[in-house]
């Protein structure tokens, strides 16, 4: 391997881990404060595609890439709230809610897929790229749109972590996350903040889908093996703080693009599952997992 | 005369389908306080945790300072068990509305947010009671000089006993206007259980009502009015102080005289 083509592996996973941070966090964000799976949050991320395409294209509402991004944005994190309100906490206080959330969120997933389908049609689309050009660095160069993906990947999920680390909502997001029945009883509002880890989760979807879909062709049912990948990333980094997954999903991303390189397409997700096994066997809880999860 | 500031009338509850008390009645007057002392295991804490709303009571009405915080009547359970109780019945009780009147529920062994450091977890429980006048975090540090040292710790780090202050002063923050105390010298070492006993009836003396469960009939004789006696999920007896027997006397009380 000459340098030219590491670079360009490195370039690929790169890009790879930071798609697979955006949505594993929002996937994790959900799993550690309502402590559910999420299975709509492949839906979330098409529908994130979708709406960004609506606004921004020239054969839609035609808007700048970036208040189209915002406004997406916005409505992601309406469509995460709503949908709080009707999947999760209409049984959130029976004893087998994880078992009917699957079932609740299999079902929107199934619903919202299907949605995209009648209203866009299953005509391809892409987003305008994110920018043109290249970037050259010495002997380097890179595309544009790929460093500008990386930075804004790494901006928002830096901009979550501060949120919950230093905010209000953000502090009290965590506090009902380590212990619910305590941040009832000092009358926090406990089903709001619920309702604002499911919209933020949508977001961070959303936002992923946008990204995905200036560098892919977008079908509805392009976030299902995305949200397989987030979860290979969730289960291997563990979820004892905000930033396992992150890590873990950079070196998912990274292991990915090189045994693609080596092993070819077809054998990728062989390597990452056996990866996979093999950390689950020494570490249960995940690369960087404690038993105690928390945000 | 004022409303009483608690009074629970005919209050049954449990888990769904098993009921762990029933017919509970309690009133606390104005500036008074009052303990429960019973055997471990027979529903003391489920009906604390029914009081403060964290799970819906069966039938029975409480009120607090005159205000119905349940909504009335009959539970449907039975008719209801095949339907999911949530969706077709609205809840009776939200615990956070029970918070906001005032009435503040610490828990037993309570864990509290073991990732939040002690200074965190108190600014939220300012936060929590929304700008109604609860005690000040400067009160709080003197009432808790061995908190306010650890305030930069995680909870997580924390001592049992420290925990448990923790726990009192997050109470003491966000507004009571009632105190519920789960046996909150539990398990401690004599200093700090000592530490937190004066702790508990310096907020005592400030007037605050305070509904205590403990074991230690000393601790308690200090802090209440009167002395409800919980035996196999009813209110076997009620006694003020001056008729409290010691520790032996009430074991005889509870369960005859060979114990």
């Amino acid at each position: 391997m000459d340098a030219a083509t590491l670079f360009s592996v490195l370039q690929g996973g790169l890009v790879l881990g930071a798609l697979y941070a955006l949505m594993a966090t929002g996937l994790s964000l959900v799993w550690t404060t309502l402590g559910i799976f999420n299975f709509a949050h492949g839906a979330f991320i098409a529908l994130g595609a979708y709406i960004a395409w609506q606004f921004s294209s020239a054969d839609a509402w035609n808007l700048p890439l970036l208040p189209a991004i915002l406004l997406t944005s916005a409505v992601m994190f309406a469509v995460g709230a709503l949908m709080h309100f009707l999947l999760v906490k209409p049984f959130e206080r029976r004893a087998d809610v994880v078992l009917i959330s699957v079932i609740t969120t299999l079902a929107a997933s199934a619903i919202l897929e299907n949605g995209l389908l009648l209203i866009w049609g299953p005509r391809s689309k892409q987003i305008p790229p994110l920018g043109e050009g290249e970037v050259v660095l010495g002997q380097i160069s890179l595309s544009t749109s790929e460093v500008i993906l990386l930075v804004l990947v790494l901006a928002i999920l830096l901009g979550i972590g501060l949120f919950l680390r230093y905010a209000r909502p953000g502090r009290i997001m965590r506090a009902v996350s380590q212990n619910r029945e305590a941040a009832e009883l000092l009358g926090l509002n406990v089903p709001l903040y619920f309702a604002i880890a499911f919209g933020l989760s949508a977001v961070t979807a959303g936002l992923a889908g946008v990204f995905v879909g200036t560098i892919r062709f977008m079908n509805p049912a392009m976030g299902s093996e995305p949200l397989m990948k987030a979860l290979i990333v969730v289960i291997f980094g563990g979820v004892a703080r905000f930033s396992s997954p992150i890590y873990a999903a950079f070196i998912i991303g990274l292991l990915e693009a090189f045994s693609i390189y080596v092993v070819g397409l077809y054998w990728a997700p062989a390597v990452l599952f056996f990866t996979m096994i093999v950390v689950l066997l020494i570490k249960p809880e995940g690369l960087f997992g404690k038993h105690q999860r928390t945000l | 005369m004022s409303d009483p500031v608690l009074h629970v009338k005919n209050l049954s509850g449990g888990y769904d389908p098993v009921q762990i008390f029933q017919e509970i009645d309690l009133i606390l007057h104005q500036g008074e306080s009052a303990g429960i002392f019973g055997p471990n295991g027979h529903g003391k804490t489920t009906f604390l945790k029914t009081l403060s709303g964290l799970i819906d009571p069966w039938s029975g009405t409480i009120r607090f300072h005159g205000d119905l915080m349940n909504r009335e009547g009959e539970r449907g359970s039975r008719k209801w068990r095949n339907f999911n109780y949530d969706a077709v019945t609205r809840r009776r009780m939200d615990p956070k509305k029970v918070a906001w009147a005032g009435l503040i529920h610490v828990q037993q062994g309570n864990l509290m947010f073991p990732e939040l450091t002690v200074d965190e977890t108190l600014s939220i429980s300012s936060e929590a009671a929304r700008g109604r006048d609860g005690w000040t975090p400067e009160q709080v540090r003197d009432l808790f000089p061995r908190v306010a040292e650890r305030r930069g710790h995680k909870i997580r780090f924390l001592s049992g006993g420290e925990r448990q202050m923790v726990s009192v002063a997050a109470g003491l923050l966000s507004a009571p206007r009632l105190l519920i105390l789960d046996e909150p010298t539990l398990g401690l070492s004599p200093k700090i259980r000592q530490e937190l006993c004066d702790a508990i009836l310096k907020v005592r003396k400030t007037g605050m009502p305070i509904i205590l469960i403990d074991q230690d009939v000393g601790f308690l004789e200090q802090i209440i009015d009167t002395l409800y006696l919980f035996d196999h999920g009813r209110i076997s007896g009620r006694m003020t102080r001056e008729e409290m027997p010691d520790h032996d006397g009430l074991m005889a009380l509870l369960f005859g005289e060979h114990h």
